[in-house]
């Protein structure tokens, strides 16, 4: 089993790395995973993706279509990037706490 | 971080001088033999392609082997054709029968140009998909086993026959409009583990991909639920649910498709349509899938016209005669009941008895 | 080195006339434990009936938000060695054509970072390196990007276009399907390796109706070569197929879907309608040193082709009947950018754009896209009277 220490306690992760189980998310979370996905300093930005992403899955249960979180954030898609370097998809929805991402391959 | 969206090499530096020297001025060609393409250019140049049969999935050896033989004989180019043959291009006519001589001697098979059966395009199957239903590189080493003769030119058909093989009903590869197409196809229900959906499943995007409406919300168990009766198996909500299994290996199989093409010539291309709707997996041969196949060819292979595909072949001769000439059973498994169904049902009293 | 594992069900695979996909695995597995355990996981699939592979993993390179599918086994302990087991989709040479220097580079580095097992090519039409484990996919990527190979698509997303060989070799061709799909393969590199889209987007490219790269059925945009003018006939080379026994009334004029071909007997000269003329081809497939295509060049678009995930198959749709096809192809480019914004915005989830049409209809997203329908778009027209009439057309009332 995959786990990532936060404050001394260890919280499952899939073989992806996202959290098992949704409810230990937590900002202290944020700040291990932001490392694992080469965010180098959280800033205000990050936490309004990651804030966004979150009020967006708790209203609608749901991740939103990229070209939504463009739209309500007011990124562009190469900021998106800029500020997770591993995609949306795989870094902000981690980073998030959202069930992995099941898009077609 | 290393470069990004910089894209494939550019082919101009990938082709051999004699096709960078008559790009676009090809006059015509003609098979002076089975798989080797003789072109003709407006320049004089003539080029000899020998197309030769690969197993798709390779190593990296057989790649040094393709390589050895196309610096020997080809300058050191090659290509792969759109099924997935390896083409030798020899523009120093000499080179031609030593290189076929060599092909031979390592036991490499060459074929599949004009009028024949050429390589099968298929899916990744059990080696390398998590959908699949089947192993499509078995069933297509198993098919082309019976098959080769028609690769080789061996034996002559009237027209090109194409074959395709997708592990589930996605059908990625050209399935939906081939001559011949083998699709894995499931007979049950996806099963629900209902606390893992609660965990990973958005739920709104699992109701939402039901194309029949057979999926809605368990709000108690945070889950979902599936009408059976609504439920055609095509797996779509086990893509975007990683807690839904639809994989059943006692119900999972194969089905038969046949008449699809994807040419504009003489008629306009046209779907694949049920021949065969169920053959249990039978690895690692699937004889009945392939005795069913072979059956398909001869029959069509005996009785079609000069050029006339599998589906002109069948439109000509009407349904009913296709399933009196195989001998398969027609069932009610083969009257579409889809979103286009009511096109497929006759409307006329023409009929063949 | 393990217990001896026997594969006697996939050993029965390497027996048999066609080359076999087995002893490829099997000469892998010698060199890569991974490939090794690839071998083990199919015979078990192979003795059981079912696959073994996890639902989707999700696995990828810096800056980019495709082009690895991650693989993982659903039996790691079962399976340790192919526990990780990642494909990259590799964008492959337009037209399939490499150097061996290339493909050498390319096995040289698939060894070190992978099992050295490979798709050649995968359906989409990309190179695809088959087997490699987390910890290896960027310092792949970054070896790869060293010897000139990008990674294709995956997700909501284009996927690396492809196309038939064309003018390379082809004396069919009647637009340069290579070089189109080189330009357009690195004008839409972002489109490609970041998805933003409902679903996927292939663009397939044939040089001529013929169709070899199956661009109709199997891309949401296809692009096949075609002319409007009438084909050239070499009245010398006809009167030589005759000469030689060649079945010309039963395998030409007869099989000419419009009648448009007439042998004069007595002049021994073939006549065509130029107007008749549907481009079908067959004439030509049939007599290629005789007939060929004609001299105005350019191609149609097709739109929405598909496979039956999820709401049924399509094979595409008229979108323009002729466009000239000169680079930098600006307007083939304003096309698509039209299409996939429309489709961007209006689209659903893992709605493909075939299927956005048929929900909102055709007429609206021409409207939308700005194009004027013309009746080669239709098979036939409406049969039925429920027409849509907007404000702006009725006289109001009251």
């Amino acid at each position: 089993m995959n786990y990532i220490e936060v404050n001394g306690v260890k919280i499952e992760l899939d073989e992806d790395g996202f959290i098992v189980e949704p409810d230990l998310w937590s900002e202290d979370l944020v700040k291990a995973f932001a490392k694992t996905e080469g965010v180098e300093e959280l800033t205000e930005d990050h936490w309004k993706v990651i804030n966004y992403l979150r009020d967006y899955f708790k209203q609608f249960g749901i991740a939103p279509m990229i070209r939504k979180l463009c739209k309500d954030t007011g990124f562009s898609l190469k900021e998106i990037y800029d500020l997770f370097p591993s995609g949306p998809a795989k870094g902000a929805c981690k980073l998030a706490g959202l069930p992995k991402p099941t898009g077609c391959v | 971080m290393a470069r990004t969206d910089f894209g494939p090499p550019d082919y101009r530096e990938m082709l051999p001088p004699i096709v960078a020297e008559n790009y676009g001025k090809w006059l015509y060609h003609e098979i002076p033999q089975p798989g080797v393409i003789k072109h003709v250019s407006e320049t004089g140049a003539v080029l000899y392609s020998v197309r030769m049969a690969s197993p798709r999935l390779v190593n990296s050896d057989w790649v040094r082997e393709i390589c050895d033989i196309a610096e020997k004989y080809c300058g050191g180019y090659l290509r792969f054709t759109t099924r997935h043959n390896v083409e030798f291009l020899v523009s120093d006519p000499s080179q031609l029968q030593p290189l076929l001589d060599e092909l031979k001697a390592r036991g490499h098979m060459i074929g599949g140009a004009g009028h024949a059966i050429s390589n099968v395009v298929h899916t990744q199957g059990w080696v390398h998909c998590k959908s699949a239903v089947t192993d499509a590189s078995g069933l297509v080493k198993s098919v082309m086993d019976e098959l080769h003769p028609y690769f080789s030119g061996k034996i002559k058909i009237p027209a090109r026959l194409r074959i395709a093989v997708a592990c589930c009903v996605n059908m990625c590869g050209a399935c939906h409009c081939s001559d011949i197409a083998i699709v894995g196809i499931h007979r049950t229900v996806p099963r629900i583990n209902d606390e893992l959906v609660a965990k990973t499943c958005e739920i709104p995007t699992t109701v939402a991909s039901c194309p029949t409406g057979a999926i809605r919300p368990n709000p108690k168990l945070k889950s979902i639920e599936i009408n059976a009766e609504k439920c055609m198996m095509c797996g779509n909500c086990t893509v975007v649910c990683p807690a839904l299994k639809i994989m059943d290996p006692e119900n999972d199989g194969v089905s038969i498709w046949v008449g699809g093409k994807v040419s504009n010539a003489r008629t306009a291309p046209m779907f694949s349509r049920l021949a065969v709707p169920f053959i249990k997996n039978n690895p690692p041969r699937w004889p009945e899938v392939t005795d069913t196949v072979k059956h398909l060819v001869e029959v069509w292979a005996k009785d079609a016209k000069y050029g006339e595909r599998m589906g002109e072949w069948i439109e000509r001769i009407g349904w009913e005669r296709f399933f009196k000439l195989t001998g398969l059973p027609f069932t009610e498994k083969h009257i579409d009941s889809f979103t286009h169904a009511t096109q497929t049902f006759r409307s006329t009293t023409q009929f063949r008895f | 080195m393990d217990e001896k594992k026997t594969t006697p069900l996939l050993d029965e695979l390497e027996a048999g006339e066609w080359p076999s996909f087995v002893t490829q695995l099997k000469q892998a597995a010698k060199k890569s434990k991974m490939a090794a355990g690839l071998v083990q996981q199919l015979e078990a699939s192979y003795e059981e009936k079912i696959g073994h592979w996890k639902h989707g993993g999700i696995v990828g390179v810096k800056g980019y938000g495709g082009g690895v599918v991650g693989r993982y086994s659903d039996d790691p302990e079962r399976f340790p060695d192919c526990r990780e087991f990642h494909t990259l989709r590799v964008n492959q040479v337009a037209g399939f054509f490499y150097s061996t220097k290339k493909l050498r580079e390319l096995a040289d580095v698939w060894d070190k970072y992978g099992t050295g097992l490979y798709n050649l090519h995968g359906s989409t039409g990309d190179i695809i390196l088959l087997g490699t484990d987390t910890q290896n996919v960027q310092p792949c990527f970054d070896a790869l990007s060293e010897i000139g190979f990008d990674l294709g698509g995956s997700g909501g997303a284009l996927r690396t276009p492809s196309c038939c060989v064309g003018m390379a070799r082809c004396e069919k061709a009647c637009i340069d399907s290579m070089d189109i799909n080189h330009n357009l393969t690195l004008h839409y590199q972002n489109e490609m390796h970041r998805p933003a889209w409902p679903y996927k987007f292939k663009i397939k490219i044939s040089a001529c109706p013929n169709d070899c790269a199956a661009s109709t059925a199997r891309s949401d945009l296809a692009i096949v070569g075609l002319w409007r003018d009438t084909i050239e006939i070499d009245q010398d080379a006809v009167r030589e197929y005759v000469a030689n026994g060649f079945k010309l009334e039963e395998n030409v004029l007869r099989r000419c879907p419009t009648w448009a071909l007439d042998w004069d007997a007595e002049n021994k000269e073939l006549k065509v309608k130029a107007e008749d003329c549907t481009h079908c081809m067959h004439c030509i497939n049939a007599m290629p040193k005789a007939i060929r295509i004609g001299k105005e060049r350019g191609a149609a678009i097709m739109i929405g082709g598909k496979a039956p995930v999820v709401k049924g198959a399509n094979i595409g749709w008229v979108l323009v009947p002729f466009m000239k096809m000169e680079a930098p192809y600006t307007e083939l480019k304003e096309i698509i950018d039209r299409v996939t914004d429309y489709w961007a915005e209006h689209g659903k989830n893992r709605e493909r754009v075939g299927e956005l049409i048929d929900r909102v209809g055709y007429a609206t997203f021409l409207k939308a896209i700005g194009l004027e329908p013309v009746p080669q778009m239709v098979t036939a027209p409406r049969a039925n009277p429920y027409i849509f009439w907007s404000a702006e057309e009725v006289e109001k009332r009251g």
